[in-house]
């Protein structure tokens, strides 16, 4: 070895190391130009951060190419995070601007501030309000609910990718085995008194709550008619009916009576608690399905969904939480053929079916609904018709007010649970709710400064 | 009493060695082991349980090697630049007089006390500015200039004998002529070791490509893998096979040039 | 003619190049932090004149102190720990007549090698609950528990956190130590031993005066690199700040608020309020480490 490093030390005037460096940046360099070189430029990009959607799309599109030929398309999957700056950096450049952009619902409010002209999205409305040619405009086949989550100041940026009606998702054997009849779960009063009956501490808990995050608090406050934002988009983390949800969701999930325990939110550490019957329940939206039966095959024919339990006896039996839109920008040249793509990716009656058998993801478009792919008996819910529950639900869910402070305010509240929690573990009913509602305010006051702060 | 302090400094340096070898042997093991074994197996799985396929995952879920080949340009062209910049800068600091040399010297040390932090927000405006918004040139621009470079060259060159220089001026050498035949090539030493910091430095810089690059096509390695972390980040197999290669290009580099890397680590502290 | 011109303006010639880049890439930018730091922005098309008020809300701003309080502790234990730590590892290896001494050093070097970003990636997975590698360990030594959530738990985050940074770091800064270990004469050490001092005592007043100046060295350059922390947290709490904003430290607020929330201007002032206190503590630093080698 270092004999060949002598020789070529003789050859090479200043060194092994440098001459290594150039003849690497050389070839690296001319490989990335011509590679880069050839690239055409497509007619319509795509971005989206989600790789489910992506495997979906990648599905969909060269139909679409066919059917409009010539026709060159770049879809794009683009890390969540990075999307959001990406996409930013690029309006504000004007260049390399995307047509059709997925949103999540959690930065989509972000892009819609400012002035009304100046947002990067198309107003939808007017596509909306076109009657096709089987006399129905989308505005009435879209359940209104969720195009509100992304309607701003009277314009509708982004078209809605779901629904996302959260069920509960149970342990069927294990209720069988200790004789609990779900049926008669019309409640959370109801639920809590059997989860009483089936928690045994350390070993098995009733139901998997988020006690760090929003990730359960969020969904369970919309449940109640609350939320982080309302229609104006003013803050609401401090509101009457968030304390009353609080001091309701906190005493389930910690201190001594609790029938709720958090070995994970999400990831292996979710699976497995569920596979090992450490939790018999789980808030359980249509998306989780699909991940649930990738993740945990050995449970087939053993888990089964039931509508959420009512806070009144006749309130709604779900909820919902989050969500994707797409949106299309004003740098597109022509907005026409983007709505054409972005309603075929979205609504196409045989692609929401196929989507729906894959990822057990409800379409907002009602007119799909009678799709015989959403009424089958799927054999890993122990036969139920999934579909056809998460329909029924979809009416009922509450309507949630994006805003560009939703991360913010997720975060702060996230704190807010974690402290309140540590809190009723040490002190109990003590005090706890001057504590919450202290607690609550303070963290209000801090995202509003920085909503005030905000000069655009 | 010796034989005993003897034994205790052996298995204190095996302990620790073991410490800091336990997730590189972690790592290894975890490239070759499939998703379901991570539950299983601590560290390797039976030789018939190894496999590649989280290798075949890697290449199929991201564009690898384009990462790869990104990284490699960066930082190899980041180094040419920087080695010829600061070689040069350090001859003239070296063998120089020069008015304003002074100036030059104490701007230099004011830049090792700022930290480039605070240039993150203006810098990015800049580069907005000209244009290099996710580029390449807007990645190895700003880091042209390795003031580290400068000093550890002005450092070793100053070593070189003055009367060499004279002699080569008699024989009518010119002044980069001094520079590229007699400097350069003595101080090869100093060269390899500059040339593996830096390239070490950029390979692992990830907060300026973070911000500066968005298209997927020019990633470097280190948010590539970022993007797993988002995107991919159930796929722990694929993610550590992601990782090994990552390394890898850094660990051969510096089997070939390791004595000259820690001699030049510590001619900057020794006289600092 | 050539020559001659050439000749005298060499030493121009040679340093403009970094001098014109420096001024382009290091001063302007410097200069200009200074100015957005009185603005507040939304990305870099629109600004709007604040004046002081960024720093006056950095006063306020309860996420920032939290970043600054993270910031310090972490600071504190990484060099305090650190230090002895890479210098006892150095003493180790510099004992007469060790076998393989080149052998240990390069694996104690080897994790700096590896890189911080790669490091946290993957000790993303070995702090992990229940398959982690750390926990595992730990369970059989000592019986931890194996669901332990070193960074789902915002009180073991920072633990995490400098447990990492050692592992990155002592090798690389034994190596410095190693180096001056082996400056420190000799005969200095035979004369001690003459005196009838123990091995500690050689060691306060033969070794540690001997090296004080790279002491002093490698004190300085790990406190300005602890401030600066960014990746380490970030990429092992995989793009967030960690269980109550446990990961957030000063430069990742700077990230944040510049560069997420795109107020530029914001994260100019927090850039130098990094500066400041750093100029300050280094300063101090250097002042009172010329102090103690002065008596020593």
């Amino acid at each position: 070895m270092s004999w060949l490093r002598d020789k070529l030390v003789e050859v090479l005037p200043i060194g092994f190391a440098p001459t290594v460096m150039l003849v690497i940046a050389v070839a690296a360099g001319g490989y990335l130009l011509a590679v880069d070189r050839e690239a055409k430029k497509p007619d319509l990009t795509v971005w989206t951060f989600s790789n489910t959607h992506f495997d979906a799309f990648r599905q969909s599109v060269p139909d679409f190419q066919r059917r409009h030929a010539p026709l060159e398309i770049d879809l794009q999957l683009v890390q969540y995070r990075v999307l959001d700056r990406r996409l930013r950096s690029a309006m504000w450049a004007g260049l390399d601007v995307p047509n059709l952009v997925e949103l999540n619902f959690n930065r989509a409010g972000t892009f819609f501030r400012g002035p009304i002209d100046k947002v990067g999205f198309i107003d939808l409305k007017p596509f909306l309000e076109r009657t096709d040619s089987t006399g129905m405009r989308y505005l009435d086949r879209i359940l209104p609910s969720r195009l509100a989550a992304y309607t701003n100041r009277g314009r509708i940026f982004g078209l809605p990718h779901d629904v996302h009606p959260h069920a509960v998702a149970y342990r069927r054997d294990i209720f069988q085995a200790e004789g609990i009849d779900p049926d008669a779960i019309r409640t959370w009063d109801d639920f809590i008194k059997v989860g009483h009956l089936l928690t045994i501490p350390d070993k098995r808990y009733m139901i998997q709550l988020d006690d760090t995050g929003v990730l359960s608090f969020e969904a369970l406050l919309l449940q109640r008619g609350g939320g982080f934002f309302d229609a104006e988009g003013k803050l609401m983390i401090d509101s009457e009916t968030a304390v009353r949800t609080l001091l309701w969701f906190v005493p389930l999930v910690a201190g001594p009576d609790r029938i709720a325990d958090n070995p994970a939110s999400q990831g292996q550490a979710f699976y497995k608690a569920i596979g090992d019957g450490y939790v018999l329940s789980f808030l359980c939206p249509d998306w989780l399905t699909s991940k649930i039966e990738m993740n945990l095959p050995h449970l087939s024919g053993k888990l089964a969904l039931m509508p959420l339990p009512a806070v009144t006896p006749d309130g709604r039996r779900t909820t919902v939480r989050s969500g994707t839109m797409l949106g299309i920008t004003t740098k597109t040249p022509d907005p026409e053929l983007a709505w054409a793509l972005a309603t075929y990716l979205y609504f196409d009656r045989a692609r929401v079916g196929q989507r729906f058998r894959a990822t057990n993801t409800l379409p907002p478009n009602r007119d799909a609904w009678d799709a015989p792919a959403f009424h089958e008996p799927k054999a890993y819910w122990s036969g139920q018709r999934i579909g056809e529950l998460y329909i029924a639900l979809a009416g009922q869910v509450p309507t949630q007010y994006s805003s560009p402070y939703q991360e913010l305010a997720a975060e702060k509240v996230g704190q807010v649970i974690a402290g309140a929690c540590a809190y009723y573990r040490l002190h109990g009913k003590d005090g706890f709710e001057s504590f919450v509602r202290g607690r609550l305010n303070q963290q209000a006051r801090a995202v509003r400064i920085q909503m005030q702060r905000n000069p655009f | 009493m010796k034989v005993i302090r003897v034994t205790l400094t052996y298995a204190c340096l095996a302990v620790i060695a073991i410490v800091m070898l336990t997730p590189l042997v972690w790592l290894v093991a975890a490239a070759f082991k499939r998703g379901e074994d991570f539950f299983i197996y601590d560290f390797f799985p039976p030789p018939g349980r190894l496999s590649v396929t989280n290798f075949q995952s890697l290449f199929r879920q991201i564009p690898f090697l384009r990462f790869l080949i990104n990284s490699l340009f960066v930082s190899s062209a980041t180094v040419v630049v920087q080695l010829a910049l600061s070689s040069m800068g350090g001859f003239a600091l070296a063998k120089y007089d020069f008015r304003g040399k002074r100036a030059v010297v104490l701007l230099m040390l004011g830049t090792l006390i700022i930290p480039p932090e605070v240039l993150l927000a203006p810098l990015y405006e800049l580069i907005y500015r000209m244009g290099l918004m996710d580029s390449y040139r807007g990645l190895i621009a700003p880091h042209a200039v390795s003031v580290f470079g400068m000093f550890l060259f002005a450092q070793s060159m100053r070593q070189v004998p003055d009367d060499l220089l004279l002699a080569g001026r008699v024989d009518g050498c010119t002044e980069f002529g001094l520079y590229w035949r007699i400097v350069m090539p003595v101080s090869r030493p100093m060269i390899g070791a500059f040339c593996l910091i830096a390239f070490m430095s950029s390979w692992n810089s990830f907060i300026w490509p973070l911000i500066v690059i968005h298209g997927q096509e020019r990633f470097t390695l280190p948010l590539g893998l970022n993007q797993m972390l988002g995107v991919y980040k159930e796929d722990y197999g694929a993610l550590m096979a992601g990782t090994l290669l990552s390394v890898l290009p850094v660990a051969v580099l510096f089997f070939a040039l390791q004595k000259e890397f820690i001699a030049g680590l510590t001619t900057g502290a020794v006289k600092g | 003619m050539w020559h001659r011109w050439q000749s005298r303006h060499a030493p121009y010639l040679f340093i403009s190049p970094f001098l014109i880049l420096f001024v382009l890439f290091w001063g302007y930018p410097l200069v200009q932090s200074l100015r957005l730091s009185l603005f507040a922005t939304s990305g870099p098309n629109s600004e709007v004149f604040v004046g002081l008020d960024n720093f006056h809300f950095l006063l306020r701003d309860p996420d920032f102190h939290l970043a600054v309080k993270n910031t310090l502790v972490y600071a504190f234990f990484a060099v305090g720990v650190q230090l002895p730590l890479s210098l006892g590892l150095a003493v180790l290896l510099n004992r007469r007549g060790l076998r393989l001494p080149n052998v240990f050093r390069f694996v104690f070097f080897s994790p700096h090698l590896m890189g911080t970003v790669f490091a946290s990636v993957l000790f993303g997975l070995i702090f992990a609950p229940r398959f982690g590698v750390f926990n595992r360990v730990l369970h059989l030594a000592v019986g931890l528990p194996m669901n332990t959530r070193w960074l789902g738990d915002a009180n073991l985050v920072m633990p995490a956190i400098i447990l990492l940074s050692l592992w990155l770091n002592v090798g690389f800064y034994m190596i410095y130590f190693l180096a001056a270990l082996q400056g420190v004469r000799q005969d200095l050490y035979e004369a001690a031993r003459v005196d009838g001092a123990g091995p500690w005592m050689r060691f306060l007043h033969v070794t540690l005066p001997g090296i004080w100046p790279v002491t002093l060295f490698v004190l300085v350059i790990s406190t300005i690199g602890s401030f600066r922390i960014f990746e380490l947290p970030w990429l092992l709490l995989q793009n967030t700040t960690g269980p109550d904003q446990s990961g957030l430290f000063v430069v990742t607020y700077l990230y944040q608020k510049g560069f997420e929330a795109a107020d530029l201007g914001y994260a100019s002032a927090i850039g130098w309020s990094l500066t400041a206190s750093l100029l300050v503590l280094t300063l101090a630093q250097l002042r009172f480490g010329g102090m103690a080698r002065g008596v020593n």
